[in-house]
């Protein structure tokens, strides 16, 4: 059986996360997943609009919902980056949630979208649109119970009144996807706290600050290696750790990879496909 | 530490009118702060914000760092007891301190949200290697940050030097009617709160002389 998704890559996946871009399509391809790409795609306003202006924040992600919806003619859309989706989920959320809004946001945008397409984030695509079982059946080098962190950051599940996230304080359902693939989720402390985000551009003794407690509970609960599926934090997990390391000599760096490569390897996908290559902080060894 | 005070008694209303959330519902429980990853970095947290908010103090609020070390990461909103969505109300503050000219040195964070828009409003698509290029021409020193960071990053091929544009005309037109409808709205706002001001302003001068403090602007 072979599903459709309207495709969002997001301004990230074009641009410092190639991989993460790379990696998801080639698993969504073994997986029987066709991705049509949204065409002429617009920036979802990211974290500048909703603090500059909250309509155009607002109007963004739901024109992009109104061309999957009525041009597409699609009921689903895959965003893989975790700031487009929160986007995405709160555009949504907020003309279906308030009158004033809706006939604002369909100003701006030039027609109305009438709420018919599904908005999922990486996990979804492979825990709901997949499937656990339909992913299990299809894992042909499975892990050896590579134990993992699995690190869920702010947006996917925040705020749950936007997300209807099941557990927002402590999900599983990366946990149970790198499951089906082999590996050993492990349970840990900070599955939820913010990287930090785009204060690495800014504030990066912040960022260097939180990033730390992240991977340190990560180590100290045993993991091998953290599973991300949001392109800042995985910038801002490697990235930080690489920059750390030269002021503490002593620190452990530890892997952060995506999900879609952790599933991509476990589906038999090439190293290359999978841009194991890119990481500052070298992925190759767990991934081997 | 700031010792002027300019109290308003419209800062609740004004933040209340543009992202709906009521302000003086918060009893200070204070887990917002407790969860706020950045709580500690600036001289207010998150319920001295919501406090101040209540009371009105704008300097409180603008003179301080913290609005724009939030991140946005919703733990606030996700665990307020009172159902506030207090990341919003930082949001706002956020867009009323850009409006109204109150944002403080030393706050790259806010340069960068307005270098960030501008550049998906240019491209249809925000691009990074633009952001970081005009942070560093705006901001020499940052550019010691990205020595180390830059050329590995570069190197394992992370920085996309190009960019595919999105729909550059229909985001323009989007950018452009969304600014004018905001503008009408705080205009009309701005007008009846001013007016409900001057009504409320005359009995209160005669119960209290006011205050003289010197040096509030």
């Amino acid at each position: 059986m072979s599903k459709t998704l309207a495709y969002y890559p997001g301004c990230s996946l074009h641009g410092t996360s190639g991989e993460f871009d790379a990696s998801f399509k080639a698993t969504a391809r073994a997986l029987g997943l066709t991705l049509q790409e949204i065409p002429g795609w617009e920036c979802c306003g990211n974290t500048a609009a909703h603090s500059i202006n909250r309509l155009l924040a607002a109007a963004l992600p739901v024109n992009e919902l109104a061309k999957v919806e009525q041009d597409m003619k699609l009921d689903a859309v895959a965003v893989p980056c975790a700031a487009c989706y929160s986007r995405f989920k709160t555009g949504a959320h907020e003309v279906a949630d308030d009158a004033q809004t809706a006939s604002d946001v369909r100003a701006v945008v030039g027609r109305a979208y009438n709420g018919g397409v599904t908005v999922q984030n990486l996990i979804d695509v492979y825990h709901d649109a997949v499937g656990l079982d339909e992913l299990a059946a299809k894992v042909t080098r499975p892990f050896a119970g590579l134990k993992i962190a699995c690190y869920y950051g702010c947006l996917l599940t925040r705020p749950p009144k936007v997300t209807l996230a099941d557990d927002p304080e402590y999900p599983t359902h990366m946990d149970a996807v790198v499951k089906a693939l082999g590996c050993t989720p492990v349970d840990w402390n900070y599955k939820t706290d913010c990287c930090g985000a785009a204060l690495a551009l800014t504030e990066q003794h912040i960022v260097d600050d939180l990033v730390g407690r992240i991977l340190t509970d990560a180590k100290a609960c045993g993991a091998e290696a953290v599973s991300v599926a949001c392109p800042l934090c995985q910038v801002n997990l490697d990235g930080r750790q690489s920059e750390m390391m030269r002021g503490k000599s002593d620190w452990q760096p530890i892997p952060v990879v995506f999900l879609s490569q952790l599933v991509g390897r476990a589906l038999g996908l090439g190293d290359k496909e999978l841009g194991l290559k890119k990481h500052l902080i070298d992925i190759t060894a767990v991934m081997a | 530490m700031a010792t002027t005070c300019t109290p308003s008694v419209g800062l609740a209303q004004t933040v209340g009118k543009g992202c709906g959330e009521n302000a003086y519902k918060c009893y200070q429980c204070k887990k917002c702060t407790t969860g706020c990853p950045v709580a500690g970095y600036a001289g207010m947290h998150p319920a001295q914000i919501m406090r101040a908010v209540q009371l009105g103090q704008l300097d409180m609020v603008f003179d301080d760092r913290f609005i724009w070390l939030c991140t946005g990461c919703e733990t606030c909103t996700t665990r307020c007891p009172q159902g506030i969505d207090i990341a919003a109300i930082m949001d706002e503050l956020k867009i009323i301190a850009r409006r109204d000219d109150r944002i403080p040195a030393n706050t790259p964070s806010a340069a960068m949200l307005k270098l960030n828009y501008d550049s998906f409003v240019r491209w249809g698509r925000m691009w990074e290697v633009e952001l970081i290029t005009l942070d560093v021409l705006k901001r020499p020193m940052s550019a010691k940050s990205w020595l180390s960071l830059g050329p590995k990053m570069m190197l394992k091929g992370k920085i996309n030097p190009t960019l595919k544009r999105g729909d550059t005309v229909a985001m323009k037109r989007m950018v452009a009617t969304a600014e004018s409808i905001t503008r009408t709205r705080q205009n009309a706002y701005g007008a009846a709160a001013a007016n409900a001001a001057k009504a409320k302003d005359v009995p209160a001068a005669k119960a209290k002389p006011a205050p003289k403090n010197g040096g509030a602007s």
